[in-house]
């Protein structure tokens, strides 16, 4: 096999939200030089989207499409997306923080552990990311929604129908305020303002964030080199140590080569599946269950959170269709023993709440209550009828902890076409959360319960998604180098030149949406993977390190 | 490479179509070129049809443009395409084969049933027989409107298609809702305006 070396000082093992978060603050602050390797293709350019977005509405397509590979499938992922950008191409830009109890389940209620940093901590990191992505959020009532400083900018107003919703919730005692996200009230590093097309897995304006404009202004400025539609294979140790002495991967496009990466420091940034795949598929020497594996962790205690969803019918009139993507937030329940909260009823139990305009059993139909056939005029007066009240969606995430045997594996029997065995997930609820489960969803139906009588509504139905969706974890951090892969930075307890960053890092899944926490933690593990290099002065010379 | 694999695909996909609505279809002599036939749309039938399923208060300009935007979204599908990745699964779908020519042989097959009943074709009934027969061969789909790609007859794809279009929903409430339309953030707070 022939070998083509390429040489960095970081050489960065993935190419979404996280290496974009890493790869900008590095080169933002130090002089270094950097390559990011991506399996996936580039994806569509800004100038597409409208296009796209187009064939999305039309037919359902794909909008990014060649956005995976065929061959390159973990069993069990949320998604398939492996491109420039990752899965925060398809993101809806949902940015809630977690809140302080997200990072202290021990110390507050009595179960699983506490991470290793508090929310206080990464605090100017939630900061930071949202500058760097462009969040647009109004500031919750104290002490439920605790920051540092004023969102980047002003959030995206509420529409009518959304307001109306909001007099509701309120009525019925609950603070519910604008869902924070990564799309723009004003332009924002040369990206336009939201105007609220509604198909946020393709934003055709760019106001939504996403990774692929990082990397293009990184490019653009020389800062970093870019190596899509290669796949790193495995990590190698150096003879006799226990540093990383190369990346070694294969070009989709020159299958023949081996493409060997060598740095002063590796980034693994390939998500909560292929981060610890790729150290499991790495298993070399003394490290014969993978590496950065002596505590036997990588691949366990992947996380993530459940959610029960309502919809309900109201006696109001309200006018779906003016921003389905946007919705309104509450940490009411996040945060229950806060001043004011509703306290835990039996133990550990929390949980998020979000509130959306629907359609749900107000759209047109093609048959009436009686089975005759609407066409034509009929069809609209039944639709009118049926829209003179409306519907509303209701969902709440809540929280479960990891069991030890929530995993990521190895499945020889499933190869890619190089021969690397592919992962499967499983993931599964630690048995304080098993045994809550069923009292927890039952609360969380009995606050939907409320809210219909409050509003003399009526649900019409209810579902549990049993899935744990924003996952995490499988390289969790600790500072006990027996209970985690990483520290708090994310560098690796085994090997003092790789760091694994943002998801997989997470001890707990949180009962909201994950991507902000998971940028912030890059962005610290950034921070130390940079003390390593010198300062980038402001003419771009190094200064001292 | 992309063209010839979708023009491939086109092709392919007709030719099943057509055997698979076997005796609706139209005789094959009557075609020069199989493929090119199938795929289109009986423009005057079509429009016979919307006259009965498209709502009366679009007057005839804007049955016509209904139609126009129907045989247009019809024109541009491209077979099988790979369809937007569902969250929360790690399958790849993909959409459905070209449904034109089995709605062609549809629209085929109420002008021949029609004809063979009436001695007239479907254009010529008078309206309530004309919709006797569409509801006849419209028959036992169910309660939910399809999506206009799943729709199993003409009829209701375009129906479907009509309804998924943000002057439907205008229409329906009476306010420029707009869905999906591009437009600024700093009026959503605002009750959307009548339509005139």
């Amino acid at each position: 096999m022939r070998r083509r070396i390429e040489e960095a000082d970081v050489v960065v093992v993935g190419g979404g939200i996280t290496a974009a978060m890493v790869a900008e603050k590095l080169t933002d602050e130090r002089d270094v030089s950097v390559i990011v390797v991506e399996a996936g293709t580039e994806s569509a350019p800004l100038e597409k989207r409208f296009e796209r977005r187009q064939r999305y509405l039309d037919y359902g397509e794909n909008p990014w499409t060649d956005d995976h590979i065929e061959d390159q499938v973990a069993l069990g992922i949320m998604s398939r997306s492996m491109v420039v950008g990752g899965q925060a191409l398809h993101w809806g830009g949902t940015t809630p923080r977690f809140t302080p109890e997200d990072f202290r389940h021990r110390s507050a209620f009595g179960v699983h552990v506490d991470w290793p940093l508090d929310y206080e901590t990464l605090d100017p990191y939630y900061q930071e990311a949202e500058e760097r992505m462009g969040v647009s959020g109004e500031q919750g009532p104290d002490p439920l929604d605790p920051r540092g400083a004023p969102y980047p900018m002003p959030a995206v107003p509420l529409t009518w129908t959304l307001e109306r919703l909001q007099e509701w919730v309120t009525s019925a005692g609950i603070p519910t305020w604008t869902n924070p996200v990564a799309k723009n009230t004003r332009p924002w590093k040369g990206r336009n303002v939201c105007l609220r097309c509604d198909t946020c897995n393709i934003c055709p304006t760019g106001a939504k964030y996403t990774p692929d404009f990082t990397f293009q202004q990184l490019l653009a400025t020389g800062r970093i080199r870019m190596h899509p539609r290669t796949l790193v294979r495995r990590l190698e140790l150096e003879e006799g140590t226990d540093r990383i002495h190369a990346a070694v991967a294969r070009s989709y496009d020159d299958p023949d080569v081996d493409v060997v990466y060598r740095a002063k420091t590796f980034v693994l940034a390939a998500g909560y599946a292929w981060s610890p795949h790729l150290l499991l598929v790495s298993a070399q020497g003394r490290y014969a269950r993978g590496l950065a594996n002596s505590s036997g962790l990588v691949g366990r205690y992947m996380a993530g959170h459940r959610s029960v969803s309502a919809f309900m019918e109201l006696p109001m009139r309200l006018l779906p269709g003016m921003y389905f993507g946007h919705s309104l937030i509450s940490k009411y329940f996040q945060r229950p023993t806060v001043a004011g909260g509703p306290g835990l009823p039996r133990g550990f139990m929390r949980h998020d709440f979000r509130v959306w305009e629907s359609t749900t059993a107000r759209g047109p139909r093609l048959r009436g209550e009686d089975g005759t056939l609407l066409l034509g005029d009929d069809v609209m007066a039944d639709w009118r009828a049926r829209t003179v009240t409306g519907t509303t969606r209701l969902r709440s995430y809540y929280d479960i902890i990891p069991d030890e045997n929530s995993r990521v594996e190895l499945d020889t029997s499933r190869r890619n076409r190089f021969g690397d065995p592919l992962p499967t997930l499983r993931f599964q609820d630690a048995p304080v959360s098993r045994d809550l489960r069923q009292a927890t969803e039952d609360r969380i139906r009995g606050v939907f319960e409320g809210l219909a009588r409050v509003g003399n509504g009526r649900i019409l139905r209810t579902s549990v998604d049993d899935v744990q969706d924003h996952p995490g974890g499988g390289c969790r951090m600790s500072d006990d180098a027996s209970e985690g892969v990483v520290n708090s930075w994310g560098r690796a307890h085994d090997h003092e030149n790789l760091f694994v960053v943002g998801a997989p890092t997470m001890v707990s899944g949180g009962c909201s949406n994950g991507t902000l926490t998971f940028s912030a933690l890059s962005l610290r593990s950034a921070e130390e993977v940079g003390r390593d290099f010198p300062a980038r002065s402001r003419d771009g010379v190094a200064s001292d390190a | 490479m992309t063209q010839d694999r979708r023009t491939f695909l086109k092709a392919t996909t007709a030719a099943l179509s057509v055997a698979a609505v076997g005796a609706c279809a139209p005789e094959p002599s009557e075609r020069t070129d199989p493929a090119a036939g199938v795929r289109r749309l009986d423009p005057s039938l079509l429009r016979n049809v919307g006259a009965h399923v498209l709502p009366s208060e679009l007057g005839e300009g804007g049955r016509e443009q209904a139609v126009q935007g129907f045989e247009r979204w019809a024109a541009a599908y491209e077979p099988v395409p790979e369809m937007n990745h569902g969250y929360g699964t790690s399958e790849i779908r993909y959409g459905p084969p070209d449904p034109v020519p089995g709605w062609a042989a549809q629209l085929q097959a109420l002008d021949l049933e029609a004809t063979k009943r009436t001695g007239v074709g479907f254009a010529a009934l008078d309206p309530e027989a004309a919709d006797a027969l569409l509801r006849r061969h419209i028959g036992d789909a169910g309660s939910a409107m399809p999506s206009p790609l799943q729709a199993d007859h003409v009829a209701v794809a375009l129906l479907s298609w009509w309804l998924s279009t943000p002057e439907a929903t205008d229409r329906c409430y009476g306010v420029r809702i707009s869905p999906e339309t591009c437009r600024g953030i700093d009026i959503a707070p605002r009750e959307p305006e009548a339509l005139s």
